[in-house]
């Protein structure tokens, strides 16, 4: 992650009294910074807590939506794909254009053997993004 | 019979702007005291507002809050004008249970059990995403989602026998393999008979109590013998299915003029394009989902065989979704109707009920938590008239994943368990704590309020011996 794009750090995945389900809060302070956090988040999430140092070569990442709620859903579930079927967990982000309907981004991860076990999709619910105290924050309910 | 009135929680219309129909929840004083805990009224409420959406929408005494419908939420649409939505099957598209019965009794296997339960955690893969032992090629994939279990008995991965005894004998007519997008065969490909993580699991279990011995002997049920319970779904072959069309319907129902108070209910006409759509991609799911029970069911009968010879023979009682939406008849009107979280219960004069079991009712599989009991039932004729033909789907979470593991972790639930005799193969403390007994309902009272509202009647408790968990 770039200095000047960097995520604000914030515990991403915790207990908002959900009975079923598990919520992801990503924060930053443009909508590029909280995507690249949601990601991050999510690679903590489908590792168990912890995040290896990534590795290997950066890929180019791309997905489209009608709107902001939308392309986190859609950039969250590309990922979340890409974890089960290429093995592949995306940890670490370089933005390269957020618009609030087009999100480019070069990722780079780890490879794992075994496809985590945890998330399987991200979902609308609820879904809100919203300013606060000078950050944008959203709150996604994941499916596990 | 009347229903008790203390057990019916009604809403009326104007209880919430939009509602087209009430919304009523069955539930007695302790287990409505937990549905108001969480957002399961409002999530109802919300249904209710869906366009077609017709008679009434029902909770489930097992009801608890989801993404959009909530878990045990029953919806019934016109087919003619009304709307099918994703949201209100799920994202494991025909999760379900299925029951096979030995003729062992339990002390039969217990010397063995604990080599028994390890080596079907060694012959059914669990954990989310692990590959299955059975490998297919696109046209063979195409064929499961297509014929569903028919295809595996030319496999020979069943016996003809099991297919009548499966609802909608594992193969839903309405299934377009077309309709299901790369991305979902991808996920789903080497994934057919793999138990997926969550609350999904496989037991052993014990029958230890009848409380009807007649409809039990026409089930085969006699106390005191081994049966195996499998839990499992359309794992990420469904989960990619109801994604994509969640994104379509969200992006062009403004096309329909539909607008949502939540938009994780993203719906279109049933009778669209993309309504039809996705009704043959949900097929399709659905078939996939009972070929991964059947396949699993293959590799039990197997590792039984090992251990047990001739004696270890295990006998398919039924098989019952719990995720899925169904063409139904009622009143003379066709109607699509969404059972998320709630198992179809039909009774014994129903056509669909399987021909050997007409004297009874179709039977209905109510898995408990690890450590608890799980249930037998059949469905009752009067249930058409109470919850178009649908009861409970389990005991219901109660308490969210990040209470129970910080209520008690993984490794204290693990030896309780182990101090009941109960033997667990889980590689996941995390996910044992999460799916601790008491992290869930009391299925012992979400059984009697079904029984006492007539939407199911009790036939058989069955507790674990050993568990294998994702």
């Amino acid at each position: 992650m770039r200095d000047d794009a960097a995520p604000v750090r914030e515990p991403v995945a915790r207990d908002v009294g959900h009975t079923a389900e598990v919520e992801l809060l990503a924060r930053g302070r443009t909508f590029g910074d909280l995507l690249a956090a949601a990601g991050r988040g999510l690679g903590e999430l489908s590792l168990g807590g912890s995040i290896p140092t990534a590795s290997g070569e950066w890929r180019l990442v791309q997905v489209q939506a009608g709107d902001r709620a939308a392309l986190v859903v859609n950039w969250l579930n590309e990922l979340i794909y890409l974890a089960e079927v290429d093995r592949w967990i995306a940890t670490e982000f370089t933005v390269e254009r957020a618009t609030d309907t087009d999100f480019a981004v070069r990722a780079r991860g780890v490879t794992v053997d075994v496809p985590p076990s945890r998330v399987k999709a991200a979902t609308l619910h609820g879904l809100e993004i919203a300013e606060r105290d000078g950050l944008l924050q959203a709150h996604v309910i994941l499916d596990v | 019979m009347a229903v008790p009135a203390e057990l019916i929680h009604e809403f009326p219309t104007t209880a919430a702007a939009g509602m087209r129909v009430p919304a009523r929840f069955y539930a007695d004083d302790e287990l409505w005291r937990q549905i108001g805990s969480d957002r399961s009224v409002q999530q109802l409420l919300n249904v209710a507002t869906l366009p077609g959406v017709t008679g009434c929408v029902y909770a489930m005494p097992d009801v608890h809050e989801g993404y959009g419908f909530p878990v045990g939420g029953v919806a019934a649409m016109r087919a003619a004008d009304g709307v099918i939505s994703p949201g209100g099957v799920g994202y494991d598209i025909n999760c379900g249970v299925r029951l096979l019965a030995s003729d062992l009794p339990a002390d039969r296997i217990r010397p063995k059990l604990h080599d028994l339960i390890h080596e079907l955690a060694r012959s059914v893969p669990s954990g989310a995403g692990h590959g299955g032992r059975l490998s297919l090629s696109d046209a063979e994939l195409d064929r499961v989602l297509v014929e569903g279990c028919r295809y595996l008995v030319e496999r020979g991965l069943a016996h003809p026998e099991d297919l009548d005894v499966t609802e909608a004998a594992g193969s839903l007519p309405g299934a377009v393999a077309g309709f299901v997008s790369r991305r979902a065969k991808d996920r789903g490909r080497d994934q057919l008979g793999t138990i997926g993580s969550g609350n999904h699991f496989l037991e052993v279990q014990i029958v230890d109590a009848l409380p009807d011995t007649r409809a039990a002997g026409v089930l085969g049920l006699v106390e005191g013998q081994v049966a195996v319970l499998i839990h499992t779904g359309s794992r990420g072959l469904g989960h990619q299915v109801c994604t994509d069309f969640v994104r379509l319907m969200d992006e062009v129902m403004p096309r329909y003029g539909i607008t949502l108070p939540d938009r994780e209910l993203a719906c279109t006409p049933l009778a669209s394009p993309e309504g039809q759509r996705y009704f043959g991609a949900m097929c399709a799911a659905a078939n996939f989902a009972w070929c991964n029970r059947q396949v699993i069911t293959h590799r039990v009968r197997e590792v039984f065989q090992r251990f047990l010879g001739a004696q270890g023979d295990l006998r398919l009682v039924y098989d019952v979704a719990h995720n899925i939406a169904k063409l139904e008849d009622y009143g003379g009107e066709r109607l699509c109707v969404h059972r998320k979280g709630a198992t179809r219960a039909f009774g014994p004069a129903h056509p669909e009920t399987p021909a050997r079991y007409r004297a009874i009712g179709q039977p209905v599989l109510i898995p408990g938590s690890m450590g608890t009991a799980s249930y037998v039932l059949v469905g009752t004729d009067a249930n058409a008239a109470l919850s178009y033909g649908s009861t409970c789907h389990g005991a219901g979470r109660r308490m969210s994943r990040h209470a129970a593991k910080r209520t008690k972790p993984g490794h204290e639930v693990r030896r309780e368990l182990e101090a009941q005799g109960i033997v667990v193969a889980c590689p996941s403390s995390g996910e044992l704590a999460e799916e601790a007994p008491f992290a869930y309902k009391d299925v012992e009272r979400v059984v009697e309020v079904v029984d006492r509202v007539g939407l199911a009647r009790k036939v058989a408790r069955l507790r674990p011996l050993g568990v294998v968990k994702g």
